[in-house]
C-alpha cells in the first residue's frame, strides 16, 4: 500500500494430504485468499516454496500453470463467477471443452453432476435467472466435473443464507466423500467450522493455529 | 471450441453486439455509398462532356483555344478532305466565332457557335433549329442554353440584335430569335454561347465550308492541316477538378474508417475492462492468456463478417432504391460541372471488396489491440476487477 511492499504471508509450512476438507480462518486481511491463490497457482510467492502434487509452483511458466489448474484444481468463488453468457449446463461443460473433451462424450457425465447438484430444472438457465445459492451449486458441479485433486474455495459461503450455506456445506462434505478431491475454504464463517476435518486459523499472515477433527467430533 | 465460444458471446450479448454490428455495417453502407456517388457524378460529368462536346476528341485548327476569343475569326479551314466522308453520325462539324447581342440595350459578348445540324455524334437539344430553312429571313433562329438565357434576360421568342464580323472583316448585324430555351447539361456548351445553324453561321460570316473543328467519334490518324486533340486534352480542366474531388473523397473515407475503428476500439477496451471478472474466471479455470486473446479477438472478427452480412442485407435495397430515386444535385449546375439535376451510383465491384476489406481489417486489428493487456494480467487482479483501470 503507498507504494510500500506489504507482506501478506509469513512462515507458512502446510502440507495438505489428498482428500482433505478443511479451512482457512481468519479475519479478512488474514492472508486466507493469498494463500488459496498460491495453492492454486493463481498467484506466486515472492519466496518459499508451493508443491502441488510434486509440481513445484515456482518453477513453471504462465502457460504451465494454467494447465495445471485446467486438470487439476477446481475454484469456487464467494461471487461464484459463472461465465454470464452459458446456462447451466455449458458452465458445467466448460471445463471439460477446455480439457479437450468432446461434448458428446462427456454430455452423461455432465447432466449427472446437473442432477446430483439439483439443477436439473434450471439445466438450460443462465446465471442471471438463478437464486445465489443456485449459482453456487453450479459453481460447486463446474469445480468438480473435471473430477480435479483439488477444490479451492474462497468464502463459497458468503453471499448465502443460513439455509443455502448449510445446504451447500453438505453438499461439499458429500461430495469430498465421494469424489475423493480435497477441499479447501478459505471463510470467516463459523458455521463452516462443523463441517471441516481440519482448521487452520490465520492472523496477521501468521498461522495461530492448526486444529484436525477428533473422532469426538472436536477440533484439537 | 474459442470460435464456439466467441461466437455465442457475441451473439448472448444481445442489443450490446446488435449495435456493435448496425454501426459497423452503416459505416460500411457509407463508405460504398460516398464512394459510388463520387463515381456517378465524375461518370456522369464525364460522359455528358463527352457526348454534348468532346465525343472521341477534335480535329482542331492549330493554334485553336477556346479561351482566347479574339483569335477565334483567324483560325478557320475548310473541312479537310479526309473528314468529309465521315457519316454524321461519326462526326460534327463547328464553327466558333464572336458575337455581341444587345439584351436590353447592354453588350453580351457572346461565343457563335455553328454545328452542323444533321449531325447526331453530339446529343444536343437544337431540334428547333432542324425545322428551320437554310437561308437566312429576316432574323437568325438561335437556341441558348438555360444559364446563358438568365444571364442575358432572354427567353423563347425573344428577338435581340446581333453584331458580328465576317471574314473579311467587315461588321455586320441583325436580330436573332430565341427559338429556344434548352438544358444544355454541360455548362461550356451554355454559358455564353448562342447556338445557331452551321450554315447560317458560315453564311453571316462568309466562311462557306469552314470549321474551327470537327469532333469525331474516333480518331481516324493524322489529318493534314489540323491537329488532333485527344479526350484527355480537352477534358483536362474537368479530369483536374476530379482528381480534387476523388482526393475529398479519400479523405472522407479515411474518416469514415477511422470512426469504425474507434467505434471497435472503444467497445473492445470496455468489453476487457468489463469483462475482467470473466477474463480472471477463465484463467483460474486453466485457459491460457493466447486462447483468452484469441477469443476476444474472434469475437471481433465475427463482428465485422456480421456487419457485412448486415450492411448486405441493409445495403442492397438502400442502393436499389436510390437507383430509382437518385440524388438531387441540381444545386450544382451553376458551379460549372456538367451534370443533369440527378446523379446515380457507380457501384465498383473493386472499391466494394476493397473498402470492406480495409474495413473489416481496421475491425480486426482494434479487436486484438485492447486485448493484447490480457497477456499480461495477473489472475488475481482480473479476478477482483482491479487489473485494468
Amino acid at each position: 500500500m503507498g507504494g510500500q511492499d506489504f507482506i501478506a504471508l509469513h512462515n507458512i509450512n502446510l502440507e495438505i494430504e489428498d482428500g482433505a476438507f478443511m479451512s482457512f480462518v481468519g479475519p479478512s486481511g488474514s492472508g486466507k485468499t493469498t494463500l488459496l491463490n498460491l495453492i492454486g497457482g493463481l498467484d506466486s510467492p515472492t519466496r518459499g516454496e508451493v508443491v502441488f502434487n510434486g509440481f513445484h509452483l515456482n518453477e513453471m511458466s504462465r502457460d504451465q500453470l494454467a494447465a495445471l489448474r485446467r486438470e487439476n484444481i477446481g475454484f469456487i468463488f464467494q461471487s461464484y463467477n459463472l461465465l454470464p453468457v452459458y446456462s447451466v449446463y455449458e458452465n458445467i461443460l466448460f471445463p471439460l471443452l477446455l480439457n479437450k473433451q468432446k461434448e458428446s462424450q462427456v454430455r452423461d457425465k455432465v447432466m449427472a453432476l446437473v442432477e446430483k447438484v439439483g439443477l436439473s430444472a434450471e439445466v438450460n438457465k443462465k446465471p442471471a435467472e438463478l437464486s445465489g445459492g443456485q449459482c453456487q451449486r453450479v459453481a460447486i458441479a463446474r469445480a468438480l466435473v473435471k473430477d480435479p485433486l483439488l477444490v479451492l474455495a474462497d468464502e463459497p459461503t458468503a453471499n448465502l443464507d443460513v439455509e443455502n450455506s448449510h445446504h451447500i456445506l453438505e453438499m461439499m462434505r458429500t461430495l469430498n466423500q465421494e469424489t475423493q478431491a480435497a477441499f479447501i475454504f478459505s471463510t470467516h464463517d463459523e458455521k463452516v467450522t462443523r463441517f471441516v476435518n481440519r482448521e487452520v486459523a490465520l492472523e496477521d499472515g501468521y498461522v495461530k493455529s492448526d486444529k484436525v477433527k477428533q473422532p469426538n467430533g472436536e477440533l484439537i | 471450441m474459442i470460435l464456439d465460444m466467441a461466437f455465442k458471446n457475441l451473439i448472448r450479448q444481445g442489443m450490446r453486439s446488435l449495435l456493435n454490428v448496425l454501426v459497423t455495417a452503416l459505416i460500411i453502407i457509407a463508405i460504398i455509398f460516398a464512394l459510388s456517388l463520387l463515381n456517378g457524378f465524375q461518370a456522369q460529368a464525364l460522359r455528358n462532356m463527352s457526348t454534348t462536346d468532346v465525343a472521341g476528341g477534335h480535329y482542331r485548327v492549330p493554334g485553336f483555344d477556346i479561351l482566347t476569343p479574339t483569335e477565334w475569326e483567324d483560325l478557320t479551314l475548310p473541312v479537310p478532305q479526309a473528314l468529309r466522308h465521315l457519316p454524321h453520325s461519326e462526326k460534327a462539324e463547328v464553327l466558333v466565332q464572336q458575337g455581341q447581342l444587345f439584351p436590353n440595350r447592354r453588350l453580351f459578348p457572346v461565343q457563335l457557335r455553328g454545328i452542323n445540324i444533321d449531325q447526331s455524334l453530339l446529343d444536343l437539344p437544337l431540334h428547333t433549329l432542324k425545322n428551320g430553312r437554310m437561308e437566312i429571313g429576316e432574323t437568325i433562329p438561335v437556341v441558348l442554353g438555360k444559364q446563358m438565357a438568365k444571364k442575358a434576360h432572354l427567353t423563347v421568342g425573344d428577338t435581340v440584335v446581333l453584331k458580328w464580323r465576317d471574314k473579311f472583316g467587315a461588321v455586320d448585324a441583325l436580330d436573332v430569335r430565341v427559338m429556344d430555351v434548352a438544358p444544355m447539361i454541360n455548362p461550356r456548351i451554355d454559358e455564353g454561347v448562342v447556338w445557331m445553324r452551321l450554315d447560317h453561321l458560315r453564311q453571316i460570316t462568309q466562311r462557306a465550308g469552314e470549321v474551327t473543328w470537327v469532333a469525331v467519334k474516333r480518331p481516324v490518324g493524322p489529318v493534314a492541316g489540323f491537329e488532333f486533340q485527344t479526350v484527355e486534352n480537352l477534358m483536362a480542366d474537368l479530369l483536374t477538378l476530379l482528381k480534387h474531388d476523388r482526393r475529398n473523397t479519400r479523405i472522407l473515407w479515411f474518416f469514415l474508417i477511422a470512426l469504425a475503428g474507434i467505434s471497435v476500439f472503444n467497445t473492445q477496451i470496455l468489453n476487457v475492462f468489463k469483462r475482467q471478472k470473466e477474463i480472471g474466471t477463465l484463467m483460474a479455470l486453466g485457459m491460457t492468456s493466447k486462447k483468452i486473446i484469441r477469443l476476444f479477438s474472434l469475437e471481433g472478427i465475427l463482428t465485422a463478417l456480421m456487419a457485412i452480412v448486415a450492411a448486405a442485407v441493409l445495403g442492397v435495397p438502400f442502393f436499389i432504391w436510390f437507383q430509382g430515386v437518385g440524388f438531387d444535385i441540381s444545386h450544382l449546375s451553376e458551379t460549372g460541372f456538367p451534370v443533369r439535376e440527378k446523379i446515380f451510383l457507380d457501384i465498383k465491384m473493386a472499391e466494394v471488396v476493397y473498402s470492406t476489406l480495409v474495413t473489416v481489417g481496421i475491425m480486426v486489428l482494434m479487436s486484438w489491440l485492447p486485448v493484447r493487456k490480457v497477456a499480461r494480467l495477473e489472475p488475481t487482479q482480473a479476478l477482483r476487477g482491479r487489473a485494468i483501470t
